[in-house]
């Protein structure tokens, strides 16, 4: 079977022969760059497509069906037509800072990505802080948008940044609890190592009861993280008419956009790993068997199949609840989230002392 | 208890999000509950629902005799001014002279389709039309007049 | 022919000191802050340099995520954040500057005298060894300076809850 990890490898030995080390580094990191690249783009374009065929689906709609088989190449269209629009920049606005940010928030979530694993060996960098990494960087964006914010020079942008900003530095904190109930099951923060422990049973299976309240607290935190409905607050289109993007158009709005996409798509990644054992068959206990048949799907397959559904929970999210007030969201926060996560995490804590997870 | 109603809050909260859940998710799996129409394709068999309102017409029926009278209690009920109607006299076979209608002008510019001339009108003289597509090159082509050249009152409508 | 891990050293460091600089000199206060935020980012990259990962997500989690941030937010809450504000009179300008220098020579001297010298006992920056080290109570464990800055925090939350919460006056009725 061809798995990804031959192919870097031998890639990696034919570099490393052919070159002198220094210069094999240079040209992986190339590929690299090209490679993530690459996926951005072609993750702007799958997700937005899937974002707008669920919606519609939803809402009792059929949804783009013009462009291509099924409206399959809407997407590209709009994405070319938003390279070719004028990138305005407005006049009372601190020009390089309103065109720094949108790519401060991308760097933000191409820097997020270096940890994720897409298949069995098959990371950019799989460092032993992983996870700590991610929600360290994923805190950069808030920058970028308190930046475009305030350099759009506008009333809506500042209150959609400021509103952002508050959002995203709270809801980090019940994040960060629940990602730690893995990590103390798993006493790792490698997400190699996380991903092997599940070698046995994902963990929402093996740590039941604490597992699944830090999953759905999990959940919950990452779609506010990441700015999506319900919790849409730092657009709020009926209020803000944009929020912090209200003044950006053509290529830098597209930047916006897409790092939106691709921040979903790192934290479902990132929450497949946790919970769902990211690359890691479907395998139970010691049933050599059943665990050797599911061995058959390759890896990449079970990594993408996990993190779409994550991805398609969060869409049904988006398109089934209202959107909710700042002042409902901030109780929702430090009312609710933040007490059960740490007696959850006290919880887990026990059951990992006692050994009671299987 | 205020623990008790902390608990019993987060999972009413959940249970309702669920249903939510369901109900959505029950419209993502059942394709054919989509109620979008696909307009420009299926003009041949475009399904309006009953109560679309296009326009104001006036029912005419085949002896060319509509039920207006001319009692302008539309043109009073439409708040856009969009109807006016222009009276002339009748004088009757017993050599009264009676109040009849000449011209009904509808404005469709001005229409907001908003029923109010169907509801006041005493006779049922006219309705709303499910036709929609009133596109013209000239903004004159939408002042119509709805009573059909030589039509006359119905018999024995008051 | 410098090597490859001299030259990012290089990168990093002029990234670093350029970005500080420009923070100080900047006209404009928001922009101090994100110069600020680019150094601090900067120093990050030069403990990733280092191998010291822990050290350097808690340097972006701490600093960018939490300080820059809140200097942001009083910023954005201060007036007249967009104007360009005035320099400096001219007497703080000489003395801020014998202040660097003299902080620059200390340093230079410092390390000159002191003679680092490359390569010296390998350490272990492990999560798990941070951690045991942070809650050991002999000799060498931090359990005494962890549990003050505990209290210390503690203490400064309860402050901001009393402050931040509404006095509700006694009724008549």
């Amino acid at each position: 079977m061809l798995s990804l990890e031959g192919i870097t490898d031998s890639i990696h030995n034919w570099l490393n022969h052919a070159l002198n080390p220094t210069l094999a580094m240079l040209s992986e990191f190339v590929m690299v760059g090209l490679c993530v690249i690459t996926l951005f783009a072609m993750l702007g374009l799958v997700l937005i497509m899937m974002e707008r065929k669920v919606s519609a689906y939803m809402q009792v709609r059929i949804g783009p069906n013009r462009v291509g088989p099924g409206g399959m190449f809407q997407t590209l269209a709009d994405t070319l037509k938003l390279v070719v629009k004028e990138g305005l920049t407005p006049d009372g606005a601190d020009h390089f800072l309103f065109n720094l940010a949108p790519f401060v928030v991308l760097s933000a979530s191409m820097l997020a990505l270096a940890p994720v694993a897409f298949a069995k060996g098959f990371q950019v960098w799989d460092l032993p802080i992983g996870i700590l990494y991610v929600s360290a960087i994923s805190s950069v964006s808030v920058i970028g948008i308190l930046m475009a914010g305030w350099a759009s020079n506008n009333k809506y942008s500042l209150l959609g940044a400021m509103r952002s900003g508050a959002q995203i530095v709270s809801y980090e904190l019940s994040a960060g609890l629940s990602v730690l109930t893995i990590v103390i099951l798993t006493g790792s923060l490698r997400i190699s190592d996380i991903i092997q422990a599940q070698q046995d049973g994902w963990w929402i299976f093996k740590g039941h009861i604490p597992a699944i309240i830090a999953f759905v607290i999990f959940l919950i935190a990452v779609t506010a993280e990441t700015n999506r409905a319900p919790f849409d607050m730092a657009e709020a289109e009926s209020e803000l008419t944009a929020g912090f993007h209200t003044e950006y158009s053509g290529m830098k709005f597209a930047l916006f956009f897409l790092a939106e996409y691709v921040n979903i798509f790192i934290v479902c990644a990132i929450g497949a790993a946790l919970f769902f054992g990211g690359w890691m068959p479907f395998h139970i206990g010691h049933w050599e068997s059943f665990n050797h048949i599911m061995d058959f799907i390759p890896s990449s397959i079970w990594f993408t199949g996990k993190t779409f559904a994550l991805i398609f929970v969060i869409m049904w999210f988006r398109w089934t609840f209202p959107r909710l007030r700042i002042d409902q969201l901030l109780n929702l926060e430090w009312k609710y989230l933040l007490p059960i996560s740490m007696a959850n995490l006290l919880l887990t804590t026990f059951v990992a002392i006692k050994g009671w997870y299987f | 208890m205020f623990l008790k109603k902390y608990i019993s809050d987060i999972f009413n909260a959940v249970g309702s999000l669920l249903k939510g859940m369901r109900l959505t998710g029950f419209y993502f799996t059942h394709h054919k509950e989509i109620i979008t129409q696909q307009y420009p394709d299926n003009r041949e068999q475009l399904n309006l629902p009953e109560r679309f309102r296009g326009e104001v017409v006036m029912l005419h029926d085949e002896n060319n005799e509509h039920a207006c009278t001319g009692c302008t209690a539309c043109e009073l009920a439409c708040p856009n001014a969009t109807i006016k109607i222009i009276t002339k006299f009748d004088v009757t076979p017993e050599g009264k002279k009676k109040k009849a209608l000449d011209t009904f002008v509808y404005h469709l510019e001005l229409c907001t389709m908003c029923n109010l001339c169907v509801e006041a009108c005493p006779t049922d003289a006219i309705k709303m039309a499910q036709t929609f597509e009133h596109s013209v090159y000239d903004r004159s082509q939408l002042t119509k007049k709805l009573n059909r050249p030589g039509s006359k009152i119905r018999e024995g409508v008051e | 022919m410098m090597s490859a891990n001299a030259v990012i050293f290089y990168m990093l460091s002029v990234f670093v000191l350029s970005a500080g600089i420009l923070s100080v000199t900047s006209r404009k206060i928001f922009r101090s802050a994100i110069w600020l935020l680019f150094s601090l980012m900067g120093i990050a990259g030069l403990y990733f340099w280092m191998e010291l990962d822990f050290l350097a997500a808690v340097q972006i989690a701490v600093y960018v995520g939490g300080i820059v941030v809140l200097i942001i937010f009083s910023i954005f809450l201060t007036e007249q954040s967009g104007r360009e504000m005035q320099g400096p009179p001219l007497a703080r300008n000489i003395f801020s500057l014998l202040a660097v220098a003299f902080g620059f020579v200390l340093t230079w001297l410092l390390i000159y005298r002191y003679g680092f010298h490359a390569g010296g006992r390998k350490f272990d920056p492990g999560v798990g060894r941070i951690g045991s080290q942070m809650l050991a109570t002999d000799g060498q464990g931090y359990a005494l300076p962890f549990e003050l800055a505990s209290v210390l925090l503690l203490s400064a939350m309860i402050g901001c809850i009393v402050i931040a919460m509404k006095t509700t006056k006694k009724s008549d009725a």
